[in-house]
């Protein structure tokens, strides 16, 4: 009997599709954008260089190329040549409101709200374990980092929010979980964290991770899990409401 | 000798089989630093070939000195990793990688890495010690045991060394096997290693056990009441 094989179609080729340059530049471009925004990069500062952007990114040197040249034309950071050369952050003339929109017009709404349900998921799930499984050392040293962490600016805010939700995964013990977390923050922590821009946002969600930190010490996982779910439907929703004020006021 | 005392004695060996390397990478930092050699190569030297040993379970190595102990840094890590499989964040190498915390922006939110267990127990108690098992997302993003030892004292850091958990796991339940019934090794807050117990599984904690101290260790070989 014959063997055939399958007709090279629908979900099966696309397994197989090959990741494309383009696709790749975009997304190295769009990490950039996203840290640029938050002002986790700021004005005047000088980016890594093409080769220090690929081995970052693990991506071919000219990927990085690419990426630099996206933003270089969306007005992002200029390029000086020279011994003090470099791709440097520019103070945009553009107000934060207009590159916050490009940013946000780029990606659908199905694909923002799949990016707060992914990472919910994730989260909730990690959260219930990490009250389940935390030793009593281990939850006091997440409360004690917390209690210390700065969530006074939106880049500090930012950069606590990803450590907090990184901590949970490994206090729920699962390598899987901690690589997953780390994988999704690079590609889409940025994004999610925008909402933290913003005061009030910022204050609600920092009472929220002060409860998850207390649920997780008191062995509490349905709360964990709850609470967790609550602060991440905060900055979806906050990500969905500002794209659609953009953009219908365009 | 009863049966478990005997399999915490051989326990205690391959432990310490692991801390008497790091005996040696101890006294090698020490002489060095008293000499004002530089370091980083020194300590390379030592743990090069060693992770590249293709027998070693050991998956990590090397020196993390204190506040002071190198010039303008709070913290400086003479820390090189094996090599890695399908890792996220090295991808699959094949040679010895130093670790380059500059390039895991995402643990920025460290504040001070003095606080880690694995750095301030031994630096506080002047005694070695064994962090874990937990999941290390600095160096190889997996389950694993950090076995560290105080540099100088009082403390000027802490030389260690990373072993995973599924490395070690074969041999242990080997061990854990010649007892009558389910067994674990545990960790000194209860935390399971490994467990002939297919109740007893990955992060879970067993309060309720009858148990032995692995000499020369924090850790603890019990029987399983389930």
């Amino acid at each position: 009997m014959t063997q055939h094989a399958l007709p090279d179609r629908g979900p099966r080729s696309a397994v197989f599709a090959p990741l494309s340059g383009a696709a790749r530049s975009m997304q190295v471009a769009q990490r950039l954008t996203d840290a640029i925004l938050l002002g986790v990069i700021r004005p005047g500062e000088r980016l890594p260089t093409e080769a220090e952007l690929a081995k970052r990114f693990g991506v071919a040197i000219v990927t990085a190329r690419e990426a630099l040249s996206e933003i270089r034309e969306a007005g992002l950071v200029e390029t000086r040549r020279g011994r003090e050369g470099g791709s440097f952050v520019l103070a945009s003339e553009d107000t934060p409101e207009q590159v916050l929109m490009a940013r946000l017009r780029s990606i659908s709404r199905i694909e923002l709200a799949d990016v707060g349900t992914y990472e919910a998921t994730l989260c909730a799930g990690a959260a219930e374990r990490a009250a389940e499984l935390a030793s009593p050392e281990e939850a006091t040293r997440l409360a004690t980092w917390w209690e210390g962490a700065d969530f006074s600016s939106a880049q500090s805010a930012a950069r606590n929010q990803g450590g907090l939700l990184l901590e949970i995964s490994v206090a729920a013990q699962s390598p899987r979980l901690v690589r997953e977390q780390i994988r999704f923050q690079a590609e889409f922590g940025q994004l999610l964290w925008l909402g933290l821009g913003e005061g009030g946002v910022r204050e609600q969600v920092s009472a929220l991770n002060s409860e998850i930190v207390q649920a997780i010490g008191s062995g509490d996982a349905g709360r964990a899990r709850a609470v967790v779910r609550a602060e991440l439907k905060i900055l979806t929703t906050w990500l969905l409401k500002t794209k659609e004020r953009l953009e219908a006021a365009a | 000798m009863s049966q478990l005392h005997e399999v915490a004695e051989q326990l205690g060996e391959v432990f310490e089989g692991y801390f008497s390397a790091l005996h040696e990478l101890r006294v090698a930092v020490e002489a060095g630093l008293a000499r004002g050699d530089g370091i980083d190569q020194l300590v390379l030297d030592f743990v090069g070939p060693r992770l590249m040993d293709p027998a070693t379970t050991v998956v990590g190595a090397g020196f993390i000195g204190g506040p002071g102990s190198a010039a303008g840094e709070s913290i400086h890590f003479a820390w090189w990793l094996g090599p890695l499989e399908d890792n996220p964040l090295l991808g699959t190498t094949t040679e010895v990688t130093r670790l380059d915390l500059a390039a895991r922006e995402y643990a920025d939110y460290l504040r001070d890495f003095t606080n880690m267990e694995w750095y301030s127990v031994p630096e506080s108690t002047g005694d070695r010690h064994i962090t874990g098992p937990y999941v290390d997302h600095l160096c190889t993003c997996d389950y694993m045991l950090t076995l560290t030892s105080p540099v100088g004292s009082p403390a000027l850091g802490v030389v260690g060394l990373d072993i995973l958990v599924r490395q070690i796991e074969p041999g242990v339940l080997h061990l854990l096997r010649s007892l009558q019934g389910p067994a674990a090794l545990l960790s000194s807050t209860g935390r399971i290693i490994a467990s002939t117990s297919e109740h007893w599984e990955l992060g879970a904690s067993l309060q309720d056990h009858e148990g032995v101290r692995v000499p020369g260790t924090s850790l603890v070989v019990a029987k399983i009441f389930n």
